[in-house]
């Protein structure tokens, strides 16, 4: 019955979405319609939810507005579109006008902004964005038009482009509340949102508010999945929600999309790969998200399945973001990085909103050694996506190869903030306090790296004795090189760092006239470089004269 | 001498023809006695019914005063002066020679008709004679002698407000005034000029020219307007009298009285179905433009150009808003048609400039400035344009010349005074710039864009409380009257400045949130908000913003500067100690992320003095002599980030 209500509201939110223009959110809701269960047995149920936007009881002057400018507006007149409706008067029309006003101005900011990090890239804004942006608000306090959904929508959107981020914030979650079929918002609400405590807080809030509307509620559970997978969550409930949108919607590509992330975060690549097997399988045009599976791929090293799907998507279209992405990340794997780069332009001029483009471009341009493209390519990325912590990431290293360590210590912050549990970042935390004299936050940076690696990393122990040693406190650095060295033992594994922990605790022995004990950490160097052999072939020899003494 | 087409000529003159026969078209007054003044009267076709009823009842004088009348009426001026030579022979009829400089006049021989009327000593006997003969002299710019014979003053100064007009027509005596103005107005005499029309306008309501004069060019205050047009005398015109007075009323300034114009309006709609009127359109149209609504201002105007496409009384106020618009194109079409068909005429070149102006060619722009007030020495907004060019390249001192002379010819509007001291602002002369931003204030106190400014100069007084006062007031004029945002932009950032400098930071953080949402996106806005949470002692925040800023492109040497000094602040203990705190919560259990996790943020607000000093002390480093107002001849000034 929950489930015949559901599908209901999906059938009529296709029309509804489509009818406004919003294509990417019909696709949305028509893949999820038809990727829901079979009905068991064929029941009638009729819509409960509030009818929004019934385009029958418009006049009919203004119906016929609206499919003329429906028209234009698929055969991306936009202006003129605009032009068509500017008498009507119903919420519905006036959405409409606006969005196409606004992508409008997008379209001509991007063909004066020279194309991808083109001369005048950052220079040219989207000039219409002002006015739409005034109309709306002064429109959303008049009564006719202050609980309509999707200009709702679009005000937020927009906010958010302004970065005025709380208020966007506010503002989505309002249209969700009126409406919450339209997947657009929730696309926008969740790039908005860049902490799990937010995240939480607005999650509770909408489940609160819809509390006994399983359709509605459904809707949030998409959208609680897709934000968690988003920072990097992976916990039990989470899986328990994700197999259960998995029964419900048996074949809709997105959740499944959505669990082969989940898996992938987790590490659990094979998992991942067999997902978007299967993804492919069911719908073999379907290109949505492939690019991510490429990074998996990439990830993994199978050159040869990333070809594969390389030619599978290039057959399918070659002018998709995602293909370019693909091709991209397969030359990126034959080290071929300046095609990999020209592909990633491609894929950015196709749709700059292109989120992995801009980070993996980054990389691509690190590669090739140019930091300040990468610089800009990362900020790009932070730009249409704060929570990816590549970019972050990738930030901090192209400053600390630049030397600027002050900059790069708040890159690797923003990304430890993101993903607190990953010890590279910690690794890299330490060394940049290192480089900027702050010690103790060294030893704090490193000792976090330590907790979370899963085994001892003997180099960074190591680190950590140097930093104690500057602070001059002996017994910590004993207590260090000691574990490294009974690292050693234990492992039977040598490097640089248990030749250097040994010849250390031999010196500290002799000086403290443990000399049995200094004779047995040098005795069995045998490792390093022949300096250090040579040192501890002198302590050896040192060591059993004063004990024969 | 503008020649009309054959074709409209004759169709003002056929229904003459076509009443011939009923009504008989006197030329010239039958009873042709010089020495009554009253009964010589310029007015074409003076009626007397029941003089004479059929055409050969006529005297064949009087024929041929027909001939030569209706010869002049379809500019037949090689007949009309033939006949009317003859005419003058045959009855050395002072009328008759009256009549004949009329046709020399109007076929632009001034000199000649200049000549007759002198030799008959018509002009100081007649006022009509005097009249003409002056009107002649000025044509031929000899503007003292054109002075000489009207006299400095109205010799009929005692008698003539009394003088009832017999026939209607308009009083010789107020022509006589307003000619007076003209002459004074061209010896660049404006205070003169300004009484001249005036008095022209009080002796006979119907000499619109003096009216016009006085209204369009701005030469009177606001106030002094509403005032005259309470004295004036709409009785003679009888019915006509309200319907003449609300039209009067809708040329008035608008920036006071709102409520009288809106009245005067509905008047005319409801009563005389004016709402069609090109000039009342106009009238609406100024009053969006007053009112900052350029776009309805522009559509009001196009309706206008609709029906009259180079219609001369909506052209300075359609080009104003095209300006403020940035509307190239169509500046580039009206500008190619007025100087196609009217080449003389300067505000085809106003036209011109303005169009350079917007098209950032300053040379060019000032070179057409420069030739449309040739053209008109008292042309203001020509040298508002030249002058704004002058400020567009920040030769402060030529603008300020330039604006001084606008200012002078300009006594009525407040733009030249603001401008001259948005100018004196920005050459840091704060005395002289209060001085004449009080003064523009003193005639218009509701401009959104003069009060911005007087808060800017408050600003950069020290004087804050007064600052925010002006600022807010800005604000609270531009919503009542619904200025575009540009404007409303400008003033709600600078208030965020001021709030800034006040201490004020949450309020100084929603002002630029405000700006936020409706603006593109301004780096300048975003490092504003980025100094704002240092201050706050939010380091991440102000890392954060300032990184908008510096993604827009801009290499700003401020952001940079901000940027290093709040990733300085960031390595601080304490910021160190609140991240390491939010990253170890976060990496513990997910549920135990529920706690609250604001505490860290407020509580840190207060910093050391320490700090403040020295951020501030580096943002004055830096913006120490840099221009406070963004000058742009649409007046806004943006406060860059600028510290005590």
């Amino acid at each position: 019955m929950d489930v015949e209500e559901l599908r209901q509201n999906l059938r009529h939110s296709v029309n509804l979405l489509g009818a406004l223009n919003l294509t990417r959110a019909a696709k949305w809701a028509g893949e999820a319609l038809v990727g829901l269960r079979e009905p068991t047995e064929e029941v009638e149920t009729s819509v409960k939810h509030k009818q929004i936007h019934n385009f029958e009881t418009l006049p009919h002057r203004e119906s016929d507005c609206m499919m003329l400018a429906r028209g234009q507006f698929n055969s991306k007149e936009f202006s003129r579109c605009a032009y068509s409706l500017r008498k009507c008067q119903s919420p519905q029309a006036v959405f409409m006008r606006l969005h196409s006003t606004y992508i409008d101005g997008d379209r001509k900011r991007e063909e004066e902004s020279q194309g991808i990090l083109g001369a005048n890239d950052s220079k040219v804004t989207n000039a219409n964005a002002p006015h739409v942006l005034k109309e709306l608000s002064s429109l959303l306090e008049s009564p006719q038009y202050s609980d309509d959904p999707f200009l709702l929508y679009l005000y937020g959107a927009l906010l958010l482009k302004q970065k005025s981020t709380e208020l966007a914030t506010e503002t989505l979650i309002k249209s969700i509340k009126l409406y919450p079929f339209n997947w657009s918002s929730w696309s926008e609400l969740i790039t908005s949102i860049t902490g799990l405590d937010e995240a939480q807080l607005i999650l509770h809030d909408l489940e609160v508010h819809f509390a006994h509307d399983f359709s509605a509620l459904t809707m949030v559970r998409i959208g609680k999945i897709v934000i968690y997978q988003e920072l990097f969550q992976h916990f039990e409930q989470l899986f328990k929600d994700l197999q259960g949108l998995l029964e419900l919607f048996p074949n809709f590509a997105f959740i499944k999309t959505q669990s082969a992330l989940v898996s992938y975060h987790a590490l659990e690549y094979q998992q991942a790969e067999n997902t978007f097997d299967s993804v492919l399988q069911q719908d073999p045009y379907c290109l949505d998200d492939m690019d991510t599976y490429s990074n998996i791929l990439y990830v993994m090293d199978k050159k040869s399945k990333l070809s594969y799907l390389a030619q599978l998507a290039n057959e399918v279209d070659k002018f998709r973001p995602e293909t370019c992405c693909i091709i991209a990340n397969y030359y990126s794997l034959k080290c071929e990085h300046e095609k990999a780069i020209m592909y990633y332009r491609r894929a950015l001029a196709l749709n700059r909103n292109c989120l992995a483009a801009w980070t993996l471009m980054g990389h691509e341009f690190v590669e090739c050694k140019n930091s300040h493209a990468a610089i800009e390519s990362y900020r790009r990325a932070i730009d249409t996506n704060p929570k990816d912590f590549k970019a972050w990431y990738g930030l901090g290293q192209a400053y600390e190869v630049l030397d600027m360590h002050l900059y790069s210590l708040y890159y690797y912050q923003q990304a430890s903030i993101i993903k607190p549990h990953d010890r590279r970042i910690w690794i890299a935390l330490g060394q940049c306090f290192d480089k900027l004299k702050k010690v103790e936050d060294s030893i704090m940076a490193y000792k976090r790296a330590l907790s979370l690696s899963e085994y001892i990393d003997l180099s960074i122990v190591y680190k950590l004795a140097l930093l104690y040693q500057t602070l001059g406190q002996e017994a910590e650095v004993y207590a260090n090189m000691r574990t490294i060295y009974v690292e050693e033992v234990n492992t039977e594994h040598h490097s640089d760092e248990t030749a250097k922990a040994r010849i250390w605790l031999a010196r500290h022995e002799m000086k403290q006239g443990n000399y049995s004990e200094a004779y047995s950490y040098a005795v069995d160097l045998t490792y390093g470089t022949s300096q250090e052999i040579e040192d501890a072939r002198a302590i050896t020899r040192a060591a059993r004269n004063k004990m024969n003494n | 001498m503008e020649t009309p087409s054959q074709h409209s000529s004759t169709l003002a003159i056929s229904p003459l023809i076509g009443n011939r026969t009923h009504d008989t078209i006197r030329s010239t007054p039958k009873e042709a006695n010089i020495s009554q003044q009253s009964s010589l009267h310029n007015s074409s076709y003076n009626l007397t019914p029941g003089n004479v009823g059929n055409i050969s009842d006529v005297s064949a004088a009087d024929r041929l005063r027909l001939w030569r009348h209706d010869a002049l009426m379809q500019h037949h001026y090689k007949t009309a002066e033939y006949i009317g030579d003859k005419v003058l022979t045959l009855t050395n009829d002072p009328n008759d020679a009256f009549w004949l400089a009329q046709v020399y006049y109007n076929n632009g021989d001034y000199y000649r008709a200049r000549q007759l009327l002198s030799r008959q000593r018509l002009d100081t006997t007649s006022v009509s004679c005097r009249y003409l003969a002056a009107l002649c002299l000025m044509k031929m710019e000899q503007w003292d002698e054109a002075l000489d014979i009207v006299g400095e003053t109205n010799p009929f100064r005692n008698a003539s407000h009394k003088a009832q007009n017999t026939d209607g027509g308009i009083k010789w005596e107020a022509s006589l005034c307003f000619i007076r103005g003209e002459i004074y107005a061209n010896q660049n005499n404006l205070e003169r000029a300004k009484e001249c029309y005036t008095e022209a306008i009080l002796v006979d309501v119907k000499c619109y020219e003096a009216f016009d004069e006085l209204v369009r060019n701005d030469m009177l205050k606001p106030q002094e307007e509403w005032e005259l047009l309470m004295q004036l005398d709409f009785s003679e015109l009888g019915d006509n009298d309200e319907f003449i007075h609300q039209l009067y009323v809708t040329r008035l300034n608008k920036y006071i009285n709102q409520k009288n114009q809106e009245n005067a309006h509905f008047i005319l709609k409801e009563e005389y179905s004016m709402t069609n009127n090109s000039d009342v359109i106009v009238s609406r149209a100024e009053t969006l433009y007053v009112q900052c609504k350029f776009q309805k201002c522009l559509e009001l105007c196009e309706e206008v150009l609709k029906e009259d496409e180079l219609n001369f009384a909506t052209l300075p106020i359609y080009l104003a808003s095209l300006h403020e618009l940035r509307a190239k194109n169509k500046l580039y079409l009206i500008s190619h048609k007025l100087a196609e068909h009217y080449p003389k005429k300067p505000i085809s070149w106003l036209a011109v400039g303005i169009y350079y102006l917007a098209i950032n060619k300053i040379p060019e722009a000032r070179k057409y400035f420069s030739k449309a007030s040739s053209l008109n020495p008292n042309f203001s907004e020509a040298w508002i344009g030249f002058a704004h060019t002058f400020a567009a390249e920040g030769e402060h001192d030529q603008a300020i010349a330039a604006y001084s002379t606008a200012s002078r010819f300009f006594p009525g509007s407040h733009l030249p005074n603001l401008f001259l001291g948005m100018q004196y602002l920005q050459m840091g002369n704060l005395t002289l710039t209060s001085e004449y931003l009080m003064s523009s204030f003193s005639i218009c106190p509701k401009d959104p864009l003069l009060l911005n400014e007087i808060g800017v100069m408050n600003y950069h007084k020290g004087d804050l409380s007064n600052s925010e006062a002006y600022l807010n007031q800005a604000l609270q004029v531009s919503r009542d009257i619904d200025s575009d945002s540009k404007s409303w932009i400008s003033i709600n950032s600078n208030l965020g400045h001021v709030y800034r400098r006040m201490g004020l930071y949450s309020k100084a953080l929603m002002c630029f949130e405000e700006v936020l949402r409706v603006s593109k996106r301004d780096p300048n806005v975003y490092s504003a908000i980025g100094l704002v949470y240092l201050k706050m002692g939010d380091p991440g925040k102000a890392i954060q913003n300032l990184h908008y800023s510096l993604a827009t492109g801009t290499h700003d040497p401020v952001a940079h500067d901000l940027l290093k000094r709040a990733l300085d602040e960031n390595l601080s203990s304490k910021c160190q100690e609140e991240f390491f705190a939010k990253t170890s919560r976060e990496a513990l259990t997910f549920s135990s992320a529920t706690k609250t996790p604001l505490m860290n943020r407020t509580k840190h607000v207060s910093k050391s003095n320490t700090l403040n000093d020295s951020v501030d002390q580096i943002a004055t480093d830096l913006i120490n002599g840099a221009d406070s107002s963004d000058e742009d001849d649409d007046d806004d000034a943006i406060m860059d980030i600028e510290s005590d």
